[in-house]
């Protein structure tokens, strides 16, 4: 399989997880974070499947379609590692949705990025709130629910918050 | 629609569009272009579907996954504008195919680009060679040929130069 078919494979099975994790936080209180913008592809994909949720979204730098990024307010801007920490004053209440989309192909950075990122999440997310992740995340008081199908098995993963 | 479902509609129609233009170019002799290495991703297809042909990738820089760089006779590194022009020693012969993907996403931009890039492709295409362009060609010596069923939804569009 060529790069360009795994690439339309994954970002069909990207969509697919999307749709999942849309029906499963649709009725729990709080935004949605996107952890990663990048070309604003998944986030225009949120926005529609969610149009009642506030989306905030989380990069280093902006890149791609004007019309694909946040307002001012939504787009919270540096270095993720450390604007995680101090947003929940900006997004309110905890999350129903995070999504990390800044996973890559490589395992060594995965590594590196899970260490700092699991640790962060936990106390901005509801009960009830999903996390949707490329690596897995050791979560505490988190539940494992088992991908959607036609989302191979151990590319994403989902999390939900259990209790408080 | 989200962009997130036009962009998979997009990509699976430009595989299909590659793979329609590689049947095309079957009984032809001569390499094929890539003008834009970006991540690798078309150039992976490309050498998979056309195994045998040479292909020389043309950009400014090397962003690709390392499985998917050329070797260094076939990557031509630089300002296309520049490279293209000065690339015959290194490519020898006319070109069977020569996919362009080089769009901008800004229509004006694009504009700009194929102005300078058209004069080229008709200067490397041999007589009945193929373009598959996400820039607008017009070109007294390109036709536009029609997108075969399904590949309607790429932004790239085949052309045919004239014999």
């Amino acid at each position: 399989m060529s790069r360009l078919e795994s690439f339309i494979r994954r970002m069909s099975a990207q969509r697919v997880l999307l749709d999942h994790a849309a029906d499963l936080v649709r009725g729990v209180p709080g935004p949605i974070l996107e952890l990663g913008l990048g070309a604003g592809r998944t986030y225009d994909h949120l926005r529609e499947r969610l149009p009642d949720k506030e989306i905030f979204v989380f990069d280093t730098h902006l890149m791609g379609d004007p019309d694909l990024i946040p307002d001012r307010h939504h787009m919270i801007l540096g270095d993720i590692r450390e604007t995680l920490g101090f947003c929940l004053p900006r997004i309110g209440e905890p999350a129903a949705l995070m999504h990390n989309d800044i996973g890559s192909g490589d395992d060594i950075h995965n590594a590196a990025t899970r260490a700092w990122l699991a640790p962060l999440i936990p106390p901005l997310m509801a009960v009830g709130g999903v996390v949707v992740t490329s690596f897995t995340l050791d979560l505490p008081g988190f539940e494992k629910l088992p991908t959607p199908e036609g989302v191979p098995e151990n590319r994403y993963h989902f999390y939900r918050r259990t209790m408080d | 629609m989200s962009r997130l479902d036009d962009f998979i509609r997009r990509m699976t129609a430009q595989k299909l569009l590659l793979e329609h233009a590689a049947g095309l170019i079957a009984g032809l002799d001569g390499p094929a272009f890539e003008l834009g290495l970006g991540n690798g991703r078309t150039y992976d297809h490309m050498r998979q579907i056309m195994p045998g042909r040479e292909i020389f990738v043309f950009d400014r820089s090397v962003s690709a996954h390392p499985s998917c760089v050329p070797d260094g006779d076939h990557m031509i590194m630089g300002d296309i504008r520049d490279t293209l022009q000065y690339c015959h020693p290194r490519t020898k012969t006319k070109i069977a195919l020569i996919h362009v993907d080089l769009g901008t996403g800004d229509a004006t931009a694009d504009l700009a680009k194929a102005d300078w890039l058209a004069p080229l492709l008709a200067d490397h295409a041999m007589t009945g060679g193929y373009v598959v362009s996400d820039l607008p060609i017009d070109h007294p010596e390109f036709e536009r040929l029609e997108s075969p069923p399904g590949t309607e939804a790429a932004k790239q569009r085949l052309y045919r130069k004239r014999g």
